[in-house]
């Protein structure tokens, strides 16, 4: 099988870290770098959580900075969420600082290059670094197959009613994705919120008994209570839940539709806006996930975190 | 049985009409005036619309005129829903009174001020004369039972990708509303999508034969016409949900939520945001319909068009 040339774009955060952890198993892909993106926290931790995490699980993956801050506005972050350090406290050695002196969005363009259009891209941050890329390369859009984005949402956002917080950390940036001409699968809160996990659903995942799967189960407490205490059943996988999309979308419902980024309104900036069913049946842009099985999610997860000695 | 006194605010067009028909047959509401505002057609034309509905079915109660234009932005007309008159299709009796000298908002004012109990007002069309009422009138606002209306949609829009004809027209006025305090029942696209008559349920409103039923099932026939080349089943009688919201509530599910009108931006103007994960922490503002059993929902309808066979007055 050939297997598919792939970068993961992310702000590492607690569920990047475990998507980093499922992307490097996953055999189908031919992981060629990891880029970073300022987010859940400053760029620099997630760089530095990065880091961590490829050497927790003993990756050799190029590691590439990226954007510092939005392309047009000030960063927030969600420590209240990822903790101050954005691994929710957890401390993972790192013994070397090897990060590749070249931008994010001129790796990214390279490889893009090198791969003469079979390129894949999964961001699970803001996108920030995809869009510094379109903006720089024009060509950029005619070389990579296609972009799966952790972000946005159709129904209901996080960070304000309208909003998640990937896409509101920089809308325009997202919009340029999404206003691209790549076909965008975008993992938005309408499906990433069914893939969680209960307390219980954990702690068997952390029974597999090795390093990375207690670093798994550890990680997540702390987003576990806060989601707990919002009512939700338990913590949402969002970032896993994406790199196991563009590995396999069997157990998932797809549908093509117009998607644009609102970056002006009062209370709408950030939203995702999706033409579901409007009478002006707008050009479809772009794919939205809906639906997953989660009981094969888990199993997916599960077996793949089962890898690891 | 104690009845529920309300205002009838329309911009008729089709589904307004029926709705009109379904409140004046229902026992459990006492009338008490309409008023026309500007939406899916110009005032002029909605206002004779309301007029000719009235007559058709033999309803006498004041009636006021809206104003030209929304509160803020330009209007907005929906010739390609509704046809050049707003009420295209089947002829319709020429009106049996005339509009008040005053305005619609002074009239909903005047009403309000001389009931006895509150008032509930059924919005059928933007909500540019409830706005503008609850804009001056605000001392009048605890003499409003309930605001029921049609608009909005807290998952999909239909006039753009986010948002619903009757808030786009008008998005400030909605903001005014639903910023009120006054209790909302919102009939927006989440259920009123699923409030679906389907042709074979026309056939059944038809055979009841009275000129009452005979003209809601060809104002269906041509509203169903638009929607049929839109991929719908059926004919969405969006209006009505806001009377049966009222009548027959049984029939409806519905979640209490915090509801926002978004008035700018590229995409999203006249848009209703709900805070359905509660990252704002703020009360509920508004009922919002999610689900219909759309069964019960026509026999609704039929028991309603039915009812003008037995009397004059419905």
């Amino acid at each position: 099988m050939d297997r598919i040339p792939i970068i993961l774009d992310c702000d590492t955060g607690v569920d990047d870290a475990i998507a980093i952890m499922l992307i490097n198993k996953i055999k189908k892909f031919d992981l060629k770098c990891i880029t970073t993106v300022a987010g859940n926290v400053e760029v620099e931790k997630t760089t530095r959580n990065t880091l961590r995490v490829l050497q927790l699980i003993d990756a050799g993956v190029p590691v590439y900075k990226g954007a510092d801050r939005p392309m047009f506005r000030k960063q927030i972050t969600a420590e209240e969420v990822h903790g101050h350090d954005g691994l929710g406290g957890i401390d993972l050695p790192l013994s070397s600082y090897d990060v590749k002196n070249l931008p994010a969005w001129d790796a990214i363009y390279q490889e893009a290059v090198r791969c003469d259009g079979s390129l894949e891209i999964i961001t699970i941050g803001p996108l920030t670094n995809l869009g510094m890329v379109f903006t720089k390369y024009c060509n950029f859009k005619n070389l990579i197959k296609r972009i799966v984005v952790m972000g946005g949402s159709a129904t209901s956002g996080n960070v304000t009613p309208a909003a998640e917080f990937n896409i509101y950390a920089d809308p325009e940036a997202a919009d340029i994705v999404f206003n691209s001409g790549v076909p965008v699968f975008m993992c938005g809160l309408d499906v990433t919120n069914q893939a969680y996990y209960t307390a219980q659903e954990l702690e068997k995942l952390g029974k597999i008994g090795n390093q990375p799967a207690k670093f798994f189960r550890d990680v997540l407490q702390g987003v576990l209570s806060y989601s707990l205490q919002f009512g939700c059943p338990g913590v949402s996988l969002h970032d896993p839940m994406t790199v196991l999309y563009a590995a396999d979308d069997s157990i998932f419902e797809t549908h093509h539709v117009w998607i644009r980024v609102e970056t002006k309104g009062q209370l709408t900036i950030g939203k995702t806006v999706t033409d579901f069913s409007s009478d002006k049946k707008y050009p479809n842009n772009a794919y939205i996930v809906t639906n997953l099985q989660r009981d094969a999610f888990q199993e997916h997860v599960y077996t793949l975190m089962s890898e690891y000695s | 049985m104690k009845q529920i006194p309300v205002i009838l605010d329309g911009d008729p067009g089709h589904d307004d009409a029926i709705a009109w028909v379904l409140a004046n047959s229902s026992p459990k509401l006492k009338i008490l005036a309409c008023t026309s505002v500007c939406g899916n057609q110009t005032i002029e034309k909605t206002t004779y619309n309301a007029l000719r509905i009235m007559a058709l079915i033999n309803l006498k109660v004041p009636f006021a005129m809206g104003r030209p234009r929304p509160l803020v932005g330009d209007p907005i007309v929906a010739p390609n829903v509704h046809g050049q008159t707003g009420l295209d299709g089947p002829k319709l009796p020429e009106p049996a009174i005339v509009p008040l000298s005053i305005g619609s908002v002074e009239l909903i004012a005047k009403i309000i001020e001389e009931s006895d109990e509150p008032v509930t007002i059924i919005s059928t069309g933007p909500l540019t004369n409830v706005g503008a009422f609850l804009l001056l009138y605000p001392h009048l606002k605890p003499r409003i039972a309930r605001i029921s209306m049609m608009g909005g949609g807290i998952s999909t829009g239909n006039w753009t990708p986010a948002a619903e004809f009757n808030i786009l027209v008008d998005p400030e006025a909605a903001d005014i509303v639903f910023r009120s305090g006054v209790p909302i029942i919102m009939s927006g696209l989440d259920v009123t999508l699923k409030a679906l008559v389907f042709p074979e349920d026309f056939e059944r409103i038809r055979t009841l034969k009275n000129p009452v039923a005979i003209v809601v099932a060809e104002w269906l026939d041509f509203f169903y016409n638009f929607h049929r080349k839109l991929g719908y089943a059926g004919a969405p009688v969006h209006d009505a949900v806001a009377v049966t919201a009222l009548i027959h509530p049984e029939i409806l599910s519905s979640k209490d939520l915090f509801v926002q009108v978004e008035t700018t931006g590229d995409y999203c103007r006249g848009m209703t945001i709900a805070d359905r994960l509660g990252v704002l922490g703020q009360r509920a503002n508004a009922k919002v319909i999610t689900g219909i059993n759309r069964k019960a929902f026509v026999d609704v309808l039929i028991k309603a068009a039915s009812n003008y066979g037995k009397d004059n007055n419905g």
